[in-house]
């Protein structure tokens, strides 16, 4: 374990009776980690515990190999774009990557500076004052203070939030070649495609528990081989639903005033067979929407399917 | 490793507080604030009824350092620390090298400074107005220890209630409202723990004597200069171990 770069070895944090993180272990090496969840799914405490912003209230955390409260130099050697978007306003993004590079113990700040602004593509707005930066240009200060020192560990709390779809793509892959470059970088999220185009590996977060963590690739599709409902919105119903069930598509049918709603074990076959079978029994589909496709509900997926393995 | 012997004061840290406390409308405020004992002044030096003297030692005493001075180190004192917690940006100073205690001992320096630039020149302004130009220099040098003294000890005090409390200027305030400006001043052995009464006992060293704590000037230093240590100590070990920003 000594030569991974982030060690969770049982960790808990808890704020009097609410649990933020609960029994948590991992260790992260070299290259992209997502950190999935919900909102209040215990990410920021988790990068907060990273970054030595808060101690755990039992477990150790080592970052880089030490105890950051107690080797403040490893600072050095760690990025942080935390959560909050907070940024002095009085001075040029120049001046505040500058100015964190030179604490940060960069021989060089301004060139750093110059350089890390260059890298997130706000090298032409260098010399304004970030009072008038909207927020994907705050965004990207963030980003380039934590990266103008050259570290090896990354942390990033939900680095794309604000930016638009061109600026996502230029972070997205800005993030990948950091991990090409073997930096140990840390990237939270809470939608998941997002975060699949960034790290091959994710671990996944549900009420401050680590439910889920590997391969984003096999985490994908674990979630979309859950069964999952369906509301359909036809002029017969009842006619639909039985050659739902004898062609074998769904698992069940229940019908909700107007609609009808299926449960299907493979969604991507009755999204397939779906409107053959429809012609072919002369219904008429008017809508068709998942019902449980929100991200609450792949994580209470993801929580129920954790416990059932834990028993 | 060998290092971590004297806690320092880091210049960017400092500047960076110092402009960060400059900026803004709070500044223009306290500034109008600093300026009511000149103003006190003036109109005693067109009413003319009290002794000059007498008059300076009082403005002292009551007005300049238990509440222009305390009011003003306690409000920047604060904000040095608060603003950047409120907003986070003290999460970028935490996340460096910098020892805590360097931290914590750049800001106190940034929002001493900034107090004195305040109250200083009003001060010297309300004595000559208020001496009427026959004063010596020790009637504007122990007042000025005692407001340099008292506004340190309240900035450090107050860094170290910004680090433990999300309402620091509130709270201090109403310390030196209610403690300060009320109890201290009937109970009398509650002036033991009154930064005013310290620096009233320097403020008034050089000018006349009344209504003085029963310190002496020189074990008020002392004790300003502990506070202000033990403040500026425990702010810094708050930050360690409390959750930022």
């Amino acid at each position: 374990m000594n030569g991974e770069a982030l060690v969770f070895e049982k960790v808990s944090r808890w704020y009097g009776d609410t649990v933020a993180l609960a029994d948590v272990s991992f260790a992260l090496g070299p290259g992209v980690t997502g950190l999935l969840g919900h909102n209040g799914a215990g990410k920021s405490t988790a990068l907060k515990l990273c970054a030595g912003f808060t101690q755990p209230s039992t477990g150790t955390v080592r970052v880089l190999g030490a105890d950051l409260a107690r080797n403040l130099d490893t600072y050095r050697r760690i990025g942080i774009a935390h959560d909050r978007d907070a940024l002095w306003p009085f001075l040029t993004a120049r001046a505040m990557v500058a100015l964190c590079a030179r604490l940060r113990g960069v021989r060089d700040p301004d060139a750093a500076a110059a350089r890390a602004l260059d890298e997130v593509g706000l090298g032409d707005v260098a010399d304004r004052k970030l009072r008038g930066f909207s927020h994907g240009m705050r965004q990207r200060v963030k980003l380039a203070q934590a990266l103008a020192h050259d570290p090896e560990l990354l942390l990033l709390d939900e680095p794309l939030n604000g930016l638009d779809p061109a600026q996502r793509r230029h972070i997205v892959d800005l993030v990948v070649r950091l991990g090409e470059e073997g930096r140990t970088v840390v990237v939270s999220s809470h939608v998941l495609h997002e975060v699949e185009r960034m790290a091959p590996r994710v671990l996944v977060l549900v009420n401050g528990h680590l439910v889920a963590s590997g391969d984003t690739q096999a985490i994908r599709d674990l979630i979309a081989d859950r069964p999952r409902s369906i509301r359909l919105r036809t002029d017969d119903g009842r006619g639909l639903g039985r050659e739902l069930v004898g062609a074998g598509l769904v698992e069940s049918v229940r019908f909700e005033d107007d609609a009808m709603v299926v449960e299907a074990g493979d969604v991507e076959r009755l999204g397939r067979e779906l409107p053959r079978l429809a012609r072919d029994a002369g219904v008429r589909l008017r809508r068709v929407e998942p019902v449980d496709d929100d991200l609450e509900s792949v994580y209470a997926y993801l929580h129920e399917r954790a416990r059932g393995v834990g028993r | 490793m060998t290092t971590a012997a004297l806690p320092s004061l880091n210049l960017p840290v400092y500047r960076l507080t110092l402009r960060g406390l400059f900026s803004g409308r709070r500044i223009l405020a306290l500034a109008a604030l600093a300026l009511v004992p000149v103003i006190a002044a003036t109109a005693f030096a067109a009413g003319g009824e009290v002794e000059p003297d007498l008059f300076w030692a009082r403005l002292l005493q009551r007005l300049v350092i238990p509440t222009i001075t305390a009011f003003i180190a306690v409000v920047i004192g604060a904000s040095a620390v608060a603003d950047e917690r409120e907003d986070g940006t003290i999460l970028y100073l935490a996340s460096t090298p910098l020892s805590r205690l360097t931290i914590i001992l750049s800001k106190v320096a940034a929002a001493w400074t900034v107090t004195l630039a305040l109250v200083a020149p009003a001060l010297v302004l309300a004595g000559a107005i208020a001496l009427r130009g026959d004063a010596t220099a020790a009637q504007f040098a122990w007042p000025l220890a005692g407001v340099a003294l008292a506004g340190l000890c309240y900035c450090a005090a107050a860094a170290w209630l910004a680090m433990l409390l999300r309402r620091p200027v509130v709270i201090g305030v109403l310390y030196i409202l209610l403690w300060e400006g009320s109890i201290a001043t009937f109970a009398a052995s509650a002036d033991r723990f009154s930064v005013a009464a310290y620096g009233r006992a320097i403020a008034v060293e050089g000018v006349i004597d009344v209504n003085a704590p029963d310190t002496s000037a020189a074990a008020a230093i002392v004790v300003l200069l502990a506070v202000t240590a033990i403040a500026v100590w425990a702010a810094a070990r708050r930050m360690t171990r409390t959750e930022l920003p």
